[in-house]
């Protein structure tokens, strides 16, 4: 650089001065138009969510804004962006607009707000639960929750996205309002295409997964994502939706951050599915880590165990409709698990009482509103595990009681692990791949010397 | 989000009107002729296919950041933003977008000053690069909001695949295509056909040009509007015709002189 470069470079004008000074004028600032100072809700590892309203007054809606963490456009707020851009389905979260606020490079999303999601669900019922009492909800609100998650899954996997970080923090439902009762799944932020990848998910950001949503095949090394993954993890939260408890609950303190296999949560879900036979699984043998996995269990340890006794244990009865379609979902063959499109046509939701629009169906909503986060809370950034240990420690009364309930308040932020991602699944074939490489023209490589023809690989390559 | 073109961003939003496309670059047509117009694009498609291969990007993505750069000269004159900072941005934020994985800023900028220094020298002489990282992610800002967040784009390549399947599997023909489908960004066809159209328009080129008249009666089948096909192939050819008569060393330097340049803030 220097002097020397300089001297050499175009006396280049990257932009037009009255282009520049026209577009300034015609953006719109998200301060200048919400107020939401001091209304932060929602704090995850991808960003701040603050409870929005209009300056203008010309709806008094409340909204969300979602301020992504760091500056500029980082590849998961692409993701976010693109994919909500495209997407329109009553289950899944809105994206209204995106501010770009120029000078200090924040990228701002607007969504509807959602005043309740099923990690303050659960923890209100749990809560509920240890002091004896009892929380006055529809009979069918389950029901309509797991329905309407596969209806938006659903919309999602016939889009040819996966989730693949589904947990109960990342389902919305919404409060008061015209939507009332209304699930939103949320938090786009690692869905993916998954129809064409154009590269080993591997190579890309680490992956990053709460473990106790995660299917058995990626705990024993599955290279690819699938709309399986996705199921098993509604599984989970159709249990914990009808026990109040994390099914799968582990310890999270030995996670090795760098392998996909994980013994203790294995183990977990042994303990409460029994150990899978061979003939329920055929393709087990073909896991990476299978051997591992012989090597580290015993059979025999499981002998006792079956989802039937878990959910029985939790007052599911194993006659129960509910609990067949649970079945079905936690299946542990990837290849025998229902989709969501099967899921939906199960006998449980043809019986009585039938799922509804409104999961509250109009009975009083007894969920307490978010709470603002306050600026105390707001402490080292860096630090992501303080930040949610302080966020799971907000003074708050819901709060205090299931401090109680100990072992498993970390549900919402359950530690996130940095892990080298499977790749998607559902490859089109090889022939495909490697048309993805075609970059020759037909005539572009004679006509013109110099601009394109670069491209001599195109032999090799095909 | 393969499934849904109908409901796309790129259906609802990014099928332009040819009348409109025209009226909206009068200003640069007021400066350079359609063909020069044409000549200036090509020469910049050429640049951020270049840089593509140089970063080892799939076609998908070069394809995509091409449309990107199109899409914002649709709605703006090439002197808003100079085109040699908005090809580089365009290949970028694709590469965010097509899950290739980010590429470092650093990789971008050094790709951008070896690909002008080696390969476009003709139209550069000795000029160097003269664009940074900060130039580039504030243009990505720029060009993101010009885009409306319409990010994902569909190309002809998926919808050729499958007709070429549907045809029974032909190698040469289904080359020759893919191959009429990169030149095909060099039109305007991405900004206002349907990407299924360009597919069956560029097949069509290919059987000619094979003289495979036996798939007549396939293309006689499908039940599309063949008005459109005809537009998207007369674009084709006619972009043919004109790089047999076209040097682009010999006339890019006049053409990028020629063409309207951003101007920077009055001094005062
Ligand atoms: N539309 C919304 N309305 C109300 N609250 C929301 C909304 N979106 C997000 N939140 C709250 O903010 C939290 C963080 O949002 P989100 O999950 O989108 O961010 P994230 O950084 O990706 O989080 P995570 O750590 O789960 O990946 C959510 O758990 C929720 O409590
Ligand atoms: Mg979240």
């Amino acid at each position: 650089m220097g002097d020397n470069f300089q001297n050499k470079t175009m006396a280049a004008v990257m932009m037009d001065y009255d282009f520049k000074i026209k577009t300034q004028n015609e953006r719109s600032k998200v301060e200048d138009l919400f107020d939401y100072e001091g209304c932060k809700v929602g704090r995850g590892t991808y960003g701040h969510v603050y409870k929005a309203r209009r300056k203008d007054g010309s709806d008094t809606k409340d909204y969300a804004l979602k301020q992504i963490e760091g500056t500029g456009l980082s590849m998961s707020a692409c993701r976010e962006i693109a994919l909500l851009r495209e997407l329109k389905h009553p289950n899944v979260i809105n994206l209204i607009r995106v501010f770009l606020s120029h000078t200090d490079r924040k990228v701002w999303l607007l969504f509807d707000y959602a005043e309740h999601d099923l990690w303050h669900i659960i923890k209100f019922h749990r809560a509920a639960k240890a002091n004896k009492k009892s929380v006055m909800v529809p009979k069918g609100m389950v029901k309509s929750l797991l329905y309407q998650i596969l209806d938006g899954i659903h919309y999602l996997h016939s889009n040819w996205v996966l989730h693949r970080d589904l947990k109960p923090a990342n389902i919305l439902v919404m409060g008061e309002g015209p939507e009332r009762g209304r699930v939103k799944i949320a938090d786009m932020g690692f869905a993916r295409l998954f129809n064409a990848p154009l590269k080993p998910l591997a190579d890309l950001d680490p992956v990053v997964v709460t473990f106790w949503y995660r299917a058995p095949e990626l705990l024993l090394g599955a290279r690819h994502y699938t709309k399986a993954i996705d199921i098993w993890a509604i599984g989970c939260i159709f249990a914990e939706l009808l026990t109040s408890e994390p099914i799968f609950h582990c310890r999270q303190e030995d996670i090795k951050t760098s392998n996909p296999y994980h013994h203790d949560q294995l183990d977990r879900i042994f303990n409460v599915m029994g150990f899978p036979l061979e003939k329920d699984w055929e393709d087990i043998r073909k896991m990476p880590e299978h051997a591992t996995l012989v090597k580290d269990f015993k059979r025999s340890n499981y002998q006792n165990c079956s989802l039937s006794k878990y959910m029985d244990r939790h007052k599911i009865k194993p006659d129960s409709k509910a609990f067949s379609l649970l079945q079905r979902l936690l299946l542990m063959d990837p290849n025998k698990r229902i989709t969501s499109e099967q899921a939906m046509q199960d006998p449980y939701f043809a019986e009585d009482p039938l799922p509804t629009q409104d999961v509250f169906a109009g009975c009083t909503i007894p969920y307490p509103k978010r709470e603002f986060l306050t600026d105390d809370d707001q402490e080292d950034k860096s630090d992501s595990k303080a930040r949610q240990n302080q966020q799971q420690q907000q003074p708050n009364t819901q709060q205090n009681q299931v401090q109680q309930n100990s072992h498993d308040h970390g549900a919402n932020n359950a530690k996130r692990m940095r892990m080298t991602g499977p790749n998607q699944g559902n490859n089109t074939g090889g022939g495909q791949q490697e048309f993805h490489q075609q970059q020759q023209m037909m005539f572009g490589s004679q006509q013109q010397g110099g601009s394109s023809q670069q491209q001599g690989n195109y032999q090799q390559r095909f | 989000m393969a499934g849904n073109f109908w409901q796309s961003s790129h259906h609802q939003q990014w099928i332009l009107d040819k009348q409109e496309l025209r009226r909206d670059r009068q200003f640069d047509l007021n400066i350079l002729s359609e063909e020069e117009y044409q000549k200036v694009f090509n020469f910049f498609a050429s640049i951020i296919q270049v840089l593509g291969e140089q970063l080892k990007l799939r076609q998908q993505v070069i394809a995509t950041a091409t449309v990107y750069f199109k899409r914002f000269y649709a709605r703006n004159s090439l002197k808003c933003i100079d085109p040699l900072l908005l090809a580089p941005t365009c290949v970028f934020l694709a590469s965010k977008v097509e899950e290739f994985g980010v590429i470092s800023n650093s990789r971008l900028i050094t790709t951008c000053q070896t690909v002008i220094k080696n390969k476009f020298s003709y139209a550069y002489g000795q000029q160097e690069f003269p664009y940074r990282t900060n130039h580039i992610l504030e243009c990505e800002f720029y060009l993101l909001e010009n885009l409306d967040c319409c990010l994902i784009v569909y190309q002809p390549y998926r919808p050729l695949l499958l007709f070429v399947q549907d045809i029974g599997q032909d190698d040469q023909l289904l080359t020759y295509a893919w191959r009429i489908v990169n030149d095909s960004l060099r039109t305007d066809v991405s900004l206002l056909y349907p990407p299924y159209q360009i597919a069956i328009g560029a097949l069509q080129i290919a059987c000619v040009m094979l003289g495979k008249d036996n798939l007549k009666p396939w293309f006689a089948e499908l039940n599309v509007d063949m008005d459109k096909i005809q537009e998207i192939v007369r674009a084709i050819i006619n972009l043919y015709e004109m790089w047999k008569s076209y040097d682009e060393k010999k006339e890019i330097q006049g053409l990028l002189s020629k063409m309207p340049k951003p101007k920077p803030a009055p001094q005062r």
